[in-house]
């Protein structure tokens, strides 16, 4: 530990300069994805509180669907193989096997979300038949351009590789060190992409074998209750796919940030496993409102759940108990007058502490979405979004900057531009989050519907209990403004990064945990024992319901007709028409000629 | 590591997480009173729900 605090630690970069090279494509990749995907949450944000509404309402579907394949499939996932990348060489202590396969992965990555981000776009030109506004969620009967499908198959082919890169360096690096324990960054990295193979078997499925082949004509119909249901296999691992990688940097960099150590590897260990075994028998908990799944298999989908809550607990309480053994070591003292002693003034520390709390108060709301008969009170509203930005669009989206601030002095050799401006993005992000997320829940629970372009009807008005509805949409549009100028922070203070001067020494770390993975036992590294039990969870949760379906309305179903999303390009304005008709209406409102 | 710095070296046998066991208490108590909230504005607020 000590020894660390002598300046001139080699970097990652100084270590291993190729590996560095992929791991900052991958970030850039990411960050680009996170750009994009602001840009378009800020005209959500503005469109459905009819504060601005620049773009004709039927490309809402457009821009909502490139918000979420952006944010929750490249901005997360880009990020993921990044950093995983980093940790499986860094705690292994070795290079990847063969780096041009490790490109190659990359490469793969990147051309599938060109294909589908194409695909998606198209849908601003109508004259073009190119569209792909299915929503990320992309539920058939909805049909988008086979190069929204194929885009999507071609990027989940490149995270397949790149879990076996991980898994050819572990085996590469057991070679060498046959008793030894794996390293706890490298045993996060192979659970998380076991849980991924078995997640993806579901999307894959649904993909290749339905919704491209339909896509291009050779299939008549599918039957979207077996798609989205197939959907729904992956759609929950999915988000422990997103959680995990910032799971890692709690577990592994956050204790060192806050000057302690992990209170303990094998609990680490304990929660990755229970990830594995647990976060694919739980999809059907999704689709607590879809008729021809029996109530019973909703019941058992919803116990799963609830177990899910343990790993999530045990975490919160790790992770505080090294963070405040961080604050300890620094000094701090009293019941809760450590908290003082934490490096708040550090924007890495302070953005995955704030990001944890926010995940606290998700939390909560998520255990209102899991509950079966509660689920009904907020179905489909927009509490939902106000959900997932804690989770996904805080925990993991502000983990991951604040992450960045730290892991990119140590992959490019160059010290982040500006960490006030650091700071003030990661609070900047709360404070926008906390507005737009409380809005969003409260006017989830008053019957506000998610996914709507103008949320606004004719002889209907919402009731608020408290406050007001307009307040509301005030609040939401405030915090979306404030989470659009943090990300535009964020994103330029990075790409002004590249400028500063290169240095040595900016390598960091990491501190050994309290309790040793020698304390565990060791058949918590039998990765095979794992997978083996999560595969047998999943059949038992899935067969009987999968098999229901199918008898009950076959592998496809041939009443159901394609519904592919165009919009029909005579009445269609084209953006470009629309935003000048909407620049002109507001020249007009300015000059008072219109009311 | 620079800017952490350590006062103190704490090692494993001297080490009681009794804040965390405190902040966790809270939480826990901030979602009871959620739950019981909820209780009162989305049950007894509104009409019997049919499905
Ligand atoms: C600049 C910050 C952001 C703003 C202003 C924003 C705004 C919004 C709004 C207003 C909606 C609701 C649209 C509707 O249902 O009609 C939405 C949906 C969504 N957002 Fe964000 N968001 C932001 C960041 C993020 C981040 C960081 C993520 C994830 C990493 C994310 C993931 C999603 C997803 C998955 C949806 C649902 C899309 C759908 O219903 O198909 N957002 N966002
Ligand atoms: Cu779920």
């Amino acid at each position: 530990m000590s020894e660390a605090l002598e300046t001139g630690t080699p970097s990652f970069m100084d270590r291993f300069p190729q590996e560095a090279s992929v791991v900052r494509a991958s970030l850039i990749s990411s960050f680009i994805s996170l750009f994009l995907g602001a840009v378009f949450g800020l005209i959500q944000a503005l469109h459905r509180t009819d504060v601005f509404r620049f773009l004709d309402s039927q490309y809402y579907y457009t821009v909502l669907t490139a918000h979420g394949v952006l944010l929750v499939v490249s901005f997360t996932i880009f990020f993921l193989v990044g950093l995983f990348t980093w940790a499986t060489v860094r705690s292994l202590d070795r290079p990847l096997v063969d780096i041009r396969y490790t490109w190659a992965w990359y490469g793969l990555m990147v051309i599938g979300t060109l294909m589908a981000v194409v695909a998606i776009l198209g849908g601003f030109f109508p004259s073009t038949d190119i569209s792909a506004d299915v929503l990320f969620t992309f539920y058939a009967p909805m049909q988008a351009h086979p190069l929204f499908y194929g885009g999507l198959a071609i990027f989940i082919i490149g995270t397949w590789l790149a879990g076996a890169d991980y898994f050819r360096a572990w085996y590469a690096w057991k070679q060498d060190n046959p008793d030894e324990r794996i390293p706890l960054q490298a045993f996060m990295v192979l659970t998380t992409m076991l849980m991924w193979y078995i997640a993806t078997i579901g999307v894959a499925i649904a993909v290749v074998v339905f919704l491209l082949p339909w896509s291009l004509g050779l299939l008549d119909s599918v039957n979207p209750l077996l798609t989205r249901t197939l959907f729904w296999f992956w759609g929950h691992p999915v988000v422990y796919f997103w959680l995990m990688p910032a799971y890692l940097l709690w577990y592994t960099v956050l204790p060192s940030i806050s000057g302690g150590r992990l209170f303990s590897d094998p609990l680490a260990r304990v929660v990755f496993v229970l990830f594995l075994l647990l976060s694919t028998p739980v999809g059907i908990h999704h689709q607590y409102v879809d008729p021809g799944i029996a109530e019973g298999f909703k019941m058992i989908a919803m116990t799963n759940t609830m177990f899910l809550l343990l790993p999530s607990l045990l975490t919160a309480f790790t992770v505080v108990a090294s963070m405040e053994h961080g604050a300890r070591q620094r000094g701090g003292t009293g019941l809760f007058g450590w908290l003082r002693a934490l490096p708040w003034r550090n924007p890495a520390f302070t953005g995955m502490a704030l990001a944890g709390l926010m995940f606290a108060a998700g939390g909560f709301s998520g255990m209102v979405n899991a509950g079966m008969n509660i689920n009904y009170l907020i179905h489909n509203t927009i509490w939902v979004p106000g959900h997932f930005h804690l989770t996904v669009g805080t925990a993991v989206a502000l983990t991951f900057m604040a992450a960045t601030y730290w892991l990119w002095p140590q992959i490019t050799n160059k010290p982040i531009f500006s960490r006030p401006i650091a700071l003030a993005q990661v609070v900047l992000w709360f404070v926008g989050m906390a507005l737009m997320s409380n809005a969003m829940h409260v006017m989830g629970l008053f019957g506000v519907p998610r996914r709507t372009a103008e949320p606004q009807y004719q002889g209907f008005d919402f009731v608020a209990s408290f406050g007001s509805i307009t307040e509301l949409r005030m609040q939401l549009a405030l915090g979306g403004t404030l989470l659009f100028i943090s990300t535009v922070l964020f994103v330029s203070n990075i790409a002004l990064s590249t400028g500063t001067p290169r240095m040595s020494g900016l390598g960091k770390q990491l501190s050994e945990p309290l309790s040793p993975a020698a304390d565990s036992p060791k058949v918590l590294d039998n990765l095979t024992l794992w997978f083996g039990i999560a595969m047998v969870l999943v059949v038992l949760a899935y067969i009987l319901p999968l098999a229901s379906i199918i008898t009950d309305s076959g592998i496809v179903d041939p009443g159901v007709e394609a519904v592919p999303m165009l919009i029909d390009a005579a009445t269609g304005l084209g953006p470009i028409g629309a935003v000048s008709d909407a620049a002109g209406r507001l020249v007009a409102a300015v000059v008072g000629v219109v009311p | 590591m620079g800017e952490e710095q350590v006062v103190r070296e704490i090692g494993h046998d001297e080490y009681d997480p009794k804040g965390t066991l405190a902040l966790i208490a809270v939480y826990f108590v901030i979602l009871l009173v959620m739950w019981v909230f909820m209780y009162f504005v989305e049950f007894l607020g509104n009409e019997l729900t049919v499905v």
